[in-house]
């Protein structure tokens, strides 16, 4: 892009009279028209009539100006209207600023007319120095290809992948085992209605074969990832199947001869030897678990005797191969949906109640495997809640569903057999929501207790097989001894088993529980790398109903990346790479990993990862990274038109970097709602207050600023992960070096801001201002 | 004297195979230790040309005068601006002197 004419237009805009009021404009005006590079300058009666803005369109349409600035009250949306109709005449957005000299307080604080004049004067001229090196910009496209990585087909991905092709998307679902359906197919009934899961699976997969535009990949997984969102190189290994899935028909003729028989369960969980219970015994060729889709069989080779090839020669369909090798595919996706789900707790982990050890204590899973077989039901259960869960020594989290869950089996088994006693043994029942109704109605069941207290010990009775139980319950401060036939452990859900390798593999970071991380609140399905959206179990204990949703808004903001191209926003970092000497720090801190090395081993950002926040300006120690629309040059700019002092030569000058997201608009309404700010301040806004370089701060004291204020959010609420972190570490660092160089220590501050903070704001500027006039002034000051 | 190394604050540029102050120095002195902290490993070569003081990311380097120019309280510290660059000399008796400077030979 060209570069623009440094011809500048200034125009002021007096809403309701109160810059007239405050200061002299005239002053102003006439002061500012003589500055270099001023062509323009004048008051706007009325830029919201129909003549209003005819002489400044005019001027830039016939290019007398190259960039603007306004000075005024210009709301977000004015801004927007100025920006969109000079564009139409040929200018470039990104070559306006405003300057609002209000919010910086210049009409209220207690300072002389004279005074404020010159603060605003001041004020404007950092604006100028910025709009002296603002550049041309304009929207980056890159390409976005039309199908998405699905990573995990359990409820979650399935539905998820549902939407995506409804929306005309092309959807690779991969997953690890031989089929689909992951754990809620090895569910017996969900709750509230008692309906069986595997009817709304069966319908998703139903729609994803009829639109044609889904492709299952199983048996396997992702083994790299590169690329950015839009774009991604996927490469997933395949597992061999031994089966050709085109020419199986599942007729079964294999698994008849096959000689040998192995446990199989879908929780991959040792299943026990439950009185009654069938071990979940298929042969080395079964169908797809854990529901039988794909519709292909699949041939656990390490299991099959040596030379034996018996199931190759019976399929009628010669599908059978048991020579296939694994085999890499490569895919090209524009955004990935990371629905990997849950596992069980190992719950032989919880020692005190002998799971593992007593064939009749089973976990909850199990318990759904044992309702959904036709043996008979036991008589007298027993339901022991939150088991490894919210106990420091297992689970330090609730999953949320376990309560839910005891309930729903407790409800079935009275159903199934209605003269069943279940004990439910709990600290506190948690039904969230709507759940509570099933909640009351069990409890008002017959033949359901439900004891609060945790049982002390289990221990089977020799003669008949039963386990005893000992329990106090607290309520009533009675000891309880019963004899059981079968004994429930609600465990809790842990991230996937693979989870932790597909973190490495799509550098995702994970929390410390081990779920993916995301912002909780704002976008729940963000990860922290863009274009990879986390949804379901991953993420955080849910139920399936929870689960599917989430799954689906992640494929709402996954839906970005896709259809052709993607505009980026213009505002992306840059490195300027005669400063660069390649230390990489902003590879290792950039909350995003958004850096790559290009062709001469430069990092670089890659634009569809980069959020734009500038914690990479801010990070880089030679201060070689720029925003395109913030760079250091233009700060610094700004900092050294700031040097000047605006205050009576003895006061304090405080420079604050706010940041834009909370601190900013704290500092806007300390203005507005009328606290006594400290006339002593000028700020201005960063995209986060990891934005703030030390040069930058170094500048502003070298050049005589007294104090130097960096606003940001309250620990663990920035946006950006740990911005605020790290600036203040960087800013703790630059205080020590100001000790050794026997300077105040104290004149960086950095300050926890929320958003509604403005009387904070306005305190901790007093205070600073305080602080200050009792430092003296700055040594650096001329 | 040899610079000086805050083993608290240095943090190897984050274990990069050669952090700044090795990448700067012009005698090849700096290096990372095994416990990923920087040192000089010949301090009786250092010039004492402050490069890696200079170059820090964190400030952790200092670099002690030599005895011939003052005793252990004299210290020289710089401050890197965007475009400047900022000395503090304090003297044996304590007396503080400071200077700022624009940078030469800038590239753009």
């Amino acid at each position: 892009m060209e570069t623009p004419s440094s011809k500048t237009g200034l125009f002021f805009w007096d809403q309701g009279g109160r810059l007239g009021k405050a200061l002299d404009l005239n002053w102003l005006l006439s002061k500012l028209s003589k500055t270099k590079g001023i062509s323009c300058c004048s008051l706007l009666e009325d830029p919201w009539g129909p003549e209003g803005l005819s002489q400044v369109v005019e001027k830039v349409k016939k290019g007398e100006l190259g960039r603007l600035l306004w000075v005024g009250r210009f709301s977000r949306e004015q801004q927007g209207i100025l920006k969109e109709k000079l564009a139409e005449e040929g200018l470039n957005p990104y070559l306006q600023e405003w300057c609002d000299l209000e919010e910086q307080g210049v009409c209220r604080d207690g300072l002389e007319q004279t005074a404020r004049s010159n603060k605003a004067l001041l004020l404007i001229q950092m604006c100028l120095a910025r709009v002296r090196l603002l550049e041309p910009l304009a929207p980056v496209e890159i390409p976005a290809s039309e199908s998405l990585l699905v990573i995990g087909a359990g409820a979650a991905g399935l539905h998820a992948a549902v939407s995506l092709t409804n929306l005309g998307k092309e959807v690779h679902l991969v997953e690890r085992q031989s089929g689909v359906g992951g754990k809620v197919a090895s569910l017996h009934r969900f709750y509230p209605r008692l309906c069986d899961p595997r009817c709304g699976l069966e319908f998703s997969i139903q729609t994803l074969i009829d639109s044609g535009r889904a492709r299952f990949h199983t048996l396997s997984r992702v083994v790299s990832l590169e690329g950015g969102p839009g774009n991604f190189q996927v490469r997933l290994e395949k597992r061999p199947r031994f089966v050709d899935e085109a020419r199986c028909n599942a007729c079964g003729e294999c698994a008849r001869v096959c000689p040998v028989q192995v446990g199989v369960s879908p929780d991959s969980q040792p299943q026990g030897e439950l009185p009654g219970l069938p071990a979940a015994a298929t042969k080395a060729i079964h169908p797809s678990l854990p529901m039988g889709f794909p519709m292909a069989y699949v041939v656990e080779r390490q299991h099959c005797p040596p030379g034996c090839r018996e199931c190759e020669r019976a399929c009628p369909s010669k599908a059978v191969g048991l020579d296939q090798e694994p085999r890499e595919e490569e895919l090209l996706v524009g955004a990935v949906l990371v629905t990997t789900g849950w596992d069980p707790y190992p719950l032989f982990k919880v020692e005190e109640f002998g799971y593992g050890l007593y064939p009749n204590v089973i976990s909850n899973l199990q318990m759904e495997g044992l309702l959904g077989s036709p043996v008979e039901a036991p008589k007298e259960v027993g339901f022991i809640q939150c088991v490894g869960s919210r106990d420091e020594r297992h689970l330090s989290y609730c999953s949320t569903v376990c309560c839910s869950v005891s309930l729903k089996q407790a409800l079935y088994l009275k159903q199934r057999r209605p003269d069943a006693s279940c004990y439910v043994f709990y600290q506190d029942i948690r039904s969230p929501g709507f759940q509570e109704e099933l909640y009351q109605k069990l409890k008002d069941m017959e033949g359901v207790t439900f004891i609060r207290g945790i049982p002390s010990t289990v221990r089977p009775e020799a003669e008949t097989g039963r386990l005893r139980l000992r329990v106090e319950d607290t309520l009533s401060g009675r000891e309880v001894n019963l004899a059981l036939d079968l004994l429930v452990l609600a465990g809790g859900m842990v991230p996937s088993q693979g989870s932790e390798e597909l973190a490495q593999v799509l550098r995702l970071p994970r929390n410390s529980l081990g779920f993916f991380e995301s912002h909780l609140q704002c976008h729940p399905e963000e990860s922290q790398r863009t274009g990879i959206y986390v949804g379901g179990c991953s993420r955080e204990p849910m139920g399936v109903a929870a689960s599917i949703e989430s799954a689906q808004h992640a494929a709402l903001e996954a839906l970005r990346f896709t259809g052709g191209s993607v505009l980026i926003d213009p505002r992306y970092p840059v490195v300027d790479k005669t400063k660069c000497d390649k230390c990489k720090r902003c590879m290792e801190e950039c909350p995003f990993g958004s850096f790559y090395f290009d062709e001469n081993e430069f990092p670089t950002p890659h634009l569809g990862r980069c959020r734009q926040c500038g914690n990479c300006v801010g990070i880089c120690p030679l201060a070689a990274i720029s925003l395109r629309n913030l760079t250091i040059k233009q700060m610094a700019a700004q900092i050294q038109a700031a040097s000047a002092s605006f205050m009576d030569g003895k006061e304090p000058t405080v420079f604050a970097f706010l940041c834009q997201n909370d601190a900013y608009h704290a500092a806007k309404a300390a203005v507005e709602e009328g606290f006594p700010v400290p006339p002593n301040v000028v700020f201005v806004k960063v995209p986060c207050a990891g934005y703030v370089n030390n040069a930058l701060i170094a500048d502003a004291l070298a050049l005589g600023i007294d104090g130097v204020l960096i606003g940001g959010c309250e620990d663990g609420q920035c946006h950006y992960v740990k911005g605020n972190q790290l600036v203040r570490k960087r800013s703790d660092d630059l205080s020590d070096k100001l000790q050794k160089m026997m300077m105040d220590r104290d004149r960086v501050r950095f300050v926890n801001l929320e958003i509604r903070d403005s009387e904070k704001y306005t305190a901790a500027i007093e205070q600073f201002v305080q602080d200050l006039r009792a430092m003296g002034p700055n040594p650096f000051k001329i | 004297m040899p610079p000086k190394v805050d083993r608290e604050k240095c943090d190897g540029c984050k274990a990069q195979q050669e952090p700044l102050c090795e990448q700067v120095c012009p005698g090849d002195l700096m290096t990372l230790g095994e416990d990923k902290k920087a040192y000089c490993r010949m301090p009786r070569d250092c010039w004492d040309c402050m490069s890696c003081t200079k170059a820090c990311p964190v400030g952790a380097i200092e670099t002690r005068i030599p005895y011939q120019l003052g005793y252990h309280l004299a210290k020289l510290i710089p401050m890197m601006g965007t475009n400047t660059i900022t000395w503090t000399c304090i003297d044996i008796n304590g007396k503080v002197e400071r200077f700022r400077y624009v940078n030469r030979g800038r590239l753009d």
